[in-house]
């Protein structure tokens, strides 16, 4: 199942929150047990707010119970949620569950 | 049983909304994970710098573990808590992790409405167990004194240190060491406690440190109206 992270930033704080994903999120993350899949970025030149979807795998519920754990001991992730706090201006989470794909004709 | 408490400094900009969404969803837990019971919420009224206080208990380890993997845990409850989550609403407190709680033969805390009253302690770490059980029935016994104490259980703040399955502890001691819950039927009943005569309103006010050689170090309250759910499903039955 899958994590997403989708967050609202001023555009020059972009390259900001990418890097910190890349570096202290995803060295937090995967060693708590989390897989990286996907960063994306909605368009820098139509003069909004840009949203950046930040998507991490794992088994189910169970394994995210351990991830939670060992995220929660590390004390880098109380810097990665308070550095990403500062960058960001909203924002929402969701957990996503696959579903069956379409049966072939 | 165990007993727990998650107690919450909100972030100064929280909106309104997500503030009462978060009170909404501790207080209807038990509604969507039946393992969770007598799930009430309450704002704190103590000088103490947090705001929101949920209290809840479960049957057994087992059932605080199958909290723990339910989805409605990881994607309602911590959708408003987890550092790193965008939708956070709260912060760090200061009065250290924001989770205590202990274990209990009977649900001695049950109380259907009325003023909870969550006294932290740090008792020495030194103190013979003699002392520390003294201090336990000094404590529970407080109700003798004061009829409109409906609830006294002093335990020690196992729930801090072992939050991932209950039983285990996963990180240090915490910062209190043990908790005194108290219940009281109304505001005016707590107010009359604190200003009364009873054994332990009298070694309250003149400070917890001056009393039986200063086994507690220091000490912290938090009080609050309590918000129960209504649903038959949150074993207030």
């Amino acid at each position: 199942m899958h994590l997403v992270d989708t967050v609202e930033v001023e555009p020059d704080q972009v390259e900001g929150y990418l890097d910190l994903v890349r570096t202290l999120g995803a060295a937090v993350m995967t060693e708590a047990g989390a897989t990286f899949v996907s960063a994306a970025t909605t368009s820098g030149e139509v003069g909004e707010h840009i949203h950046i979807q930040v998507v991490w795998a794992f088994d189910d519920f169970v394994h995210w119970n351990e991830i939670r754990k060992n995220m929660v001991l590390d004390p880098r992730y109380h810097q990665y949620g308070g550095a990403a706090a500062s960058l960001r201006v909203g924002g929402t989470r969701r957990f996503f569950m696959p579903t069956p794909p379409p049966s072939s004709p | 049983m165990l007993r727990r408490f998650e107690v919450y400094a909100l972030r100064p900009d929280a909106p309104v909304e997500q503030v009462r969404d978060l009170e909404a969803a501790c207080r209807r837990c038990g509604r969507f994970i039946p393992e969770v019971l007598d799930c009430a919420v309450g704002t704190n009224l103590s000088d103490a710098p947090v705001q929101l206080v949920w209290e809840h208990a479960y049957a057994s380890p087992e059932a605080y573990r199958r909290y723990m993997v339910h989805p409605y845990h990881a994607v309602v409850l911590d959708r408003y808590l987890l550092p790193d989550s965008p939708e956070r609403i709260v912060i760090d407190g200061p009065l250290g992790a924001g989770l205590y709680g202990y274990a209990c033969d009977t649900p001695s805390y049950r109380m259907r409405d009325g003023v909870r009253r969550i006294v932290l302690l740090r008792v020495d770490t030194g103190a013979a167990e003699t002392d520390v059980a003294r201090l336990r029935t000094t404590l529970e016994q407080a109700r003798e004194e004061v009829p409109d104490m409906v609830v006294s259980v002093m335990a020690a703040n196992t729930m801090g240190a072992a939050w991932f399955d209950g039983v285990t502890p996963v990180m240090g001691p915490p910062r209190w060491t043990h908790l005194w819950e108290q219940g009281f039927s109304t505001l005016d009943a707590l107010d009359a406690y604190r200003g009364g005569d009873s054994t332990m309103a009298a070694i309250e006010r003149a400070g917890w440190d001056r009393w039986n050689d200063g086994v507690v170090k220091r000490s912290a309250e938090l009080f609050y109206e309590v918000s129960a759910d209504v649903a038959p499903a949150d074993g207030l039955g």
